[in-house]
């Protein structure tokens, strides 16, 4: 067989994988299907549940579990109000992950990572991706992306017995196991919408989740999120995927249940937030806090964040921008200890001792107990 | 195994441990980076570069469980722990001259947070460092990709625009406190010269 005759055979493969994935697809007539029982250990699905049971073992003794024991119950409360009956067997976890994503494994365990919780507004934006995981768990998607993976591990292996003719069909079977990925998005996002519409939520919000992460990435140019990332290069561009679900709910309604979701998050959000600045892109977290900012606008917790992004980002009208924040923070009469610190530092940094005395003041009197208030009685003596 | 395997097996372990620069630190005087003068009381395996980065690391039971690491005349701008798989979009830890505390402890944070480890500051107090009005850090966390539960210490101290400093990091369980006296002990003793 010659080079030319294997090139057309990779390019076969190729098409003849993307019309196999073309052939998939949610209708609007889909139904839930009935609740699955726990199956053979001896079939390959019995082996990835147990697997997946092992981890669940294992991310229930976690420590980067988020422990609020309120927040479990509304989470599961509604994957049920989503799931319907498949409720019993759908369990979410919240962890401690500060990047947007949420994952589900075909025993029904759900991982709601805190950065998606930071980056929802309200239940029917997170709804919005619950939904979508839950779509994945009644179509069975992870088990039809190991039976995918096990025929295409094969074929890659025989490919790359051929040298640089069996990279091209290699490359075509990466690219298909990437596009049949796509498409279970693409069906999981439908009936993610259904399980939201059934249950009253407005599925506007869906298109919303991705909009507001586009804006996020653009705060990167030089970055591409496609590149660096498992999920984007497994999922549709989020640009696709925002058209398309505005596309799909455009003239829906329903509730969106925004005081509740804040409710519910303000617990822990503190945390979220001193997360989210540990990831330590602050220009991605100005875009984020400034978004979040505009649907709460004097929320002292995110003015202190978005000076600290400001601070960290450093660009030249940036140290002015965190002093307004600071400031608007205090304003509030609702401001965090560590507004005064960092007030204190600022005002220390620009040689201005008395102001930078009396915030240092202001935080030892809020924070008696802070862990660093002996370094700071110790700058006041120095200050005075 | 063939022959050529064997050579290929020799070849890279012979790779792996030139990489690696490991050698030991005899008890007595140590000078680290040509700059920090240490009293050593015990002897400790230096790794010159560990961690994924570049900064030179001292262990006793293996750099993945304690870390003794020395972070010598960081000038301004400098990354503190260069890596070479940043993100883009990731602003680099770069240390400047006119840092508050909080900012210089923000790097740390930064490095050992880093892969979504966390980090939770328990303790700051001034304290003299290598001859000058250094700080004294102390934190917990926990490790991402196996969940251990680490303490870790670190004595800071900035001189005419430089960054001095040495972190000791090892699990909670038993390691932290093995090697915690012998650790102060260097950390007491540093110069710059």
């Amino acid at each position: 067989m010659n080079r030319r005759r294997w090139l057309q055979l990779g390019c076969a493969q190729c098409a003849a994988l993307a019309g196999a994935a073309a052939a998939q697809g949610v209708t609007p007539q889909w139904q839930a299907p009935q609740r699955f029982s726990k199956p053979d250990l001896s079939s390959d699905e019995g082996g990835l549940w147990a697997m997946m049971d092992r981890e669940e073992r294992r991310l229930r003794r976690s420590n980067f579990r988020l422990r609020d024991e309120a927040f479990q119950n509304y989470l599961s409360e509604m994957c049920c109000r989503l799931g319907g009956n498949h409720c019993p067997d759908v369990r979410a976890y919240a962890v401690r992950t500060p990047v947007f994503n949420a994952n589900m494994a075909p025993n029904g365990m759900m991982q709601v990572w805190s950065g998606l919780l930071l980056r929802v507004e309200n239940e029917a934006q997170l709804c919005a991706v619950l939904g979508h995981e839950i779509g994945h768990y009644l179509q069975r998607h992870s088990l039809e992306r190991l039976r995918d993976l096990k025929d295409r591990a094969a074929l890659a292996q025989f490919f790359g017995m051929f040298g640089l003719v069996g990279l091209i069909g290699q490359l075509a079977t990466i690219a298909g196991m990437m596009s049949f990925s796509r498409d279970q998005e693409r069906d999981a996002d439908l009936i993610g919408l259904k399980l939201m519409r059934d249950a009253g939520y407005d599925t506007r919000e869906a298109a919303k989740v991705w909009g507001n992460l586009i804006a996020e990435l653009k705060a990167n140019p030089e970055a591409d999120p496609t590149k660096e990332s498992a999920l984007f290069a497994s999922h549709p561009p989020p640009q696709d995927r925002e058209a398309t679900l505005a596309a799909a709910t455009a003239g829906d309604s329903g509730q969106t249940h925004e005081a509740r979701y804040r409710q519910q998050v303000a617990p822990f959000r503190v945390l979220l937030l001193e997360d989210e600045l540990k990831r330590n892109r602050p220009r991605e977290s100005v875009v984020l806090l400034s978004r979040l900012l505009a649907s709460e606008p004097g929320n002292a917790a995110l003015l202190h964040f978005r000076a600290e992004a400001y601070q960290a980002r450093g660009e030249p009208e940036d140290a002015n921008l965190a002093l307004n924040d600071y400031m608007a923070a205090l304003a509030t009469s609702n401001e965090l200890p560590q507004t005064y610190r960092s007030l204190g530092q600022l005002h220390r940094q620009r040689n201005e001792p008395q102001h930078a005395k009396a915030y240092l003041q202001r935080y030892l009197a809020a924070a008696p107990s802070a862990p660093d208030a002996e370094l700071f009685k110790q700058q006041l003596e120095e200050l005075k | 195994m063939n022959r050529m395997q064997h050579i290929i097996a020799l070849g890279l372990l012979l790779l792996a441990a030139g990489c690696a620069q490991v050698s030991k630190v005899a008890t007595g005087e140590a000078v680290v980076r040509d700059r920090l003068v240490v009293n050593v009381d015990k002897p400790w395996n230096q790794f010159e570069r560990s961690m994924g980065d570049d900064n030179a690391t001292w262990t006793q039971d293996g750099f993945t469980v304690d870390a003794l690491r020395f972070y010598v005349g960081l000038k301004n701008e400098q990354l503190i722990a260069p890596t070479p798989n940043e993100p883009k979009g990731t602003k680099p830890l770069a240390f400047k001259s006119g840092m508050s505390t909080q900012e210089i402890i923000g790097l740390f944070e930064g490095v050992y947070s880093r892969g979504g480890s966390t980090f939770k500051l328990e303790k700051v107090t001034p304290q003299p460092f290598a001859g000058g009005n250094g700080f004294r850090f102390e934190f917990t966390g926990v490790r991402r990709q196996d969940e251990v539960k680490l303490s870790g210490v670190g004595w800071v101290v900035v001189r005419q625009g430089e960054l001095f400093a040495i972190t000791y990091v090892a699990p909670q369980l038993a390691f932290f406190q093995r090697h915690l006296a012998s650790a102060q002990a260097i950390a007491h003793s540093a110069k710059v010269r």
